[in-house]
């Protein structure tokens, strides 16, 4: 068996899809109207492709490709449009994410074998934690109404745990991407709390708790990795920031006062993360779009959907 | 309570007035201070038992991100933690043995023929490969380790080497249930002859390998005969 494998090997079964093109675009856009249209308008027949026969096929119809900045990036609230939609598409997205995951630990076991042992440990109890948290959105994705593979999957996550250096993957992945999880995970807790729903509220706390522990191996073994070696300890930091700015997904997750996922400031500092460390991720993820952008942006790739979808109609009578 | 002294003192006159177990209907200890392996022996095989499982953790480990069947994949997550634990608490054992606390060198492998047959249990790699990948962990080295471990555990000293006894059964208790698991697996995966097939061939390449470099204590194991009882056990 090689090390390194690429993020498009990770094997599945036949009920998923791949599509990455998407988060690349998102993470890259500016607080700009006409940028984000002009982003979006050259997605367009990719997305439409993307879309056909899944549940996103109706809310294509209706919004056109800014379907994503309309609906996806809104704060999720029970009575809100689309709220079920939106819910799934966020219990299957983090479906995926634990299962990269769970995944990306362990290849860290086989890529870095001669690696400090309890470092091997650490990565072996997030295999389990990992697989459990799998099952467990598997579950929470059938209670909201959902199935695995009614979306396509984005590998993103597993390309941050690619990296060659162990000390960049538990940058990337345990301090970057299980810090967003914090995020996320409290977004869910109090949208379960809203709608009393306690299977959610306290299947995801468990999930949480599990990640404060996987953001502590990450800050622990970021220190040891580095200790003497302010070069490597740079290179990890940037590489923390990169993850942070790229799964901020265009500010969707920040500090904002209009962000749809807010950063979970008291759980980051219970995990371990420092006040700077997080002046610093309200920083990076303050580059994106702001909300009143992708709504404008939204508003006008929906109206040159619909005038599109008019011409083709009359152009076929 | 007893009448008179409660500790010894210093001349004949002066013991306590506690009775002897003897004296009481406690069944006594007929096991005998005899064991087939002295500290030496126990601490290289323990050496050897961890160095299988810390390869299995990390080969399982990487297996997860090649096997496409999402049960596979959550099952074997569970399995690499158990594995990791039977590792740590082999190498725990190793310093009591008066064999280093240095953990680089906790494991080891009893000779190349064993580190060879370990890489060809990792070979597979394709996501077509699921039937290998767990033959060659469940039907093969798994049940090894666990025939290893068990005879290891009566033939070493049942008294003085106590704690490598409780340690080895605690590890074959979870074991058994990952080999059981592996085999459900392997038996939904392999619905038709040719499936089977594949199945029974893996295990038997694998029996062949293992039988050659004498196991993994490199000794043929404890009760020798590996080879022979291995490749009928393929054959059926």
């Amino acid at each position: 068996m090689r090390t390194f494998i690429s993020h498009t090997e990770l094997a599945r079964d036949s009920r998923f899809v791949r599509q990455n093109a998407l988060t690349d675009v998102l993470a890259q856009l500016p607080d700009d109207v006409d940028a984000v249209v002009e982003a979006f308008e050259n997605l367009a027949p990719l997305l439409e492709a993307a879309v056909k026969g899944t549940p996103f096929e109706e809310v294509f119809e209706a919004f056109g490709p800014g379907f994503l900045p309309s609906i996806l990036n809104e704060p999720i609230t029970p009575d809100g449009p689309h709220a079920e939609l939106r819910l799934r598409v966020r219990m299957h997205g983090i479906f995926m994410g634990e299962l990269q995951a769970l995944e990306g630990a362990g290849r860290t076991l086989w890529d870095f074998p001669d690696a400090p042992w309890e470092f091997k440990m650490n990565m072996a109890r997030q295999c389990w934690d990992e697989a459990r948290h799998v099952q467990i959105y598997e579950k929470l994705l059938a209670h909201v109404g959902g199935y695995v593979g009614m979306f396509p999957e984005s590998t993103f996550l597993f390309e941050a745990a690619c990296a060659d250096d162990p000390v960049l993957r538990v940058a990337g992945v345990n301090r970057g991407l299980e810090g967003l999880a914090c995020d996320v995970f409290r977004d869910i807790i109090k949208y379960a709390e809203k709608t009393g729903d306690d299977v959610m509220r306290q299947a995801v706390d468990y999930v949480l708790a599990d990640e404060l522990t996987h953001v502590r191996f990450g800050s622990e073994w970021v220190r040891e990795f580095t200790k003497d070696d302010p070069e490597r300890a740079k290179r990890a930091k940037e590489f923390q920031l990169a993850v942070d700015k790229k799964f901020s997904i265009g500010g969707t997750r920040s500090g904002r006062e209009d962000a749809s996922i807010p950063v979970a400031v008291a759980d980051r500092k219970e995990a371990g993360f420092t006040d700077a460390e997080i002046e610093e991720l309200y920083q990076v993820s303050a580059e994106g779009p702001t909300r009143a952008t992708l709504r404008q942006a939204a508003a006008i790739l929906r109206e040159r959907h619909l005038a599109r979808r008019a011409t083709s109609a009359g152009a076929a009578a | 309570m007893t009448n008179g002294r409660r500790y010894p003192g210093t001349s004949p006159d002066e013991r306590t007035g506690f009775e002897p177990y003897s004296a009481f209907d406690i069944p006594a200890d007929l096991r005998e201070l005899h064991g087939r392996y002295d500290v030496e022996a126990t601490a290289c095989r323990v050496r050897n038992f961890r160095y299988a499982e810390e390869w299995m953790m990390m080969i399982m480990g990487g297996w997860l991100a090649t096997i496409p069947e999402l049960p596979v994949k959550t099952g074997l997550g569970k399995i690499v933690w158990e594995t990791a634990q039977a590792a740590d608490a082999l190498g725990k054992r190793l310093p009591e043995l008066r064999a280093g606390r240095n953990l680089k060198t906790a494991s080891e492998a009893p000779n190349h023929g064993f580190a060879e047959f370990t890489n060809a249990v990792a070979e597979p790699e394709d996501p077509e490969l699921t039937i290998e990948k767990l033959g060659g962990m469940f039907d093969v080295l798994s049940p090894h380790l666990i025939e290893v471990y068990e005879a290891t555990a009566r033939s070493t000293d049942q008294i003085a080497d106590a704690p490598t006894v409780e340690l080895l059964e605690d590890i074959v208790r979870k074991a058994r249930r990952h080999v059981a698991w592996g085999h459900e697996v392997l038996e939904r995966l392999c619905d038709t002859d040719a499936k089977r097939e594949r199945r029974r061939e893996r295990a038997r390449a694998l029996h062949e390998q293992l039988a050659a470099c004498g196991g993994v204590t490199g000794d043929g194991g404890p009760r020798g005969g590996l080879r022979d009882r291995s490749v009928a056990a393929a054959h059926a």
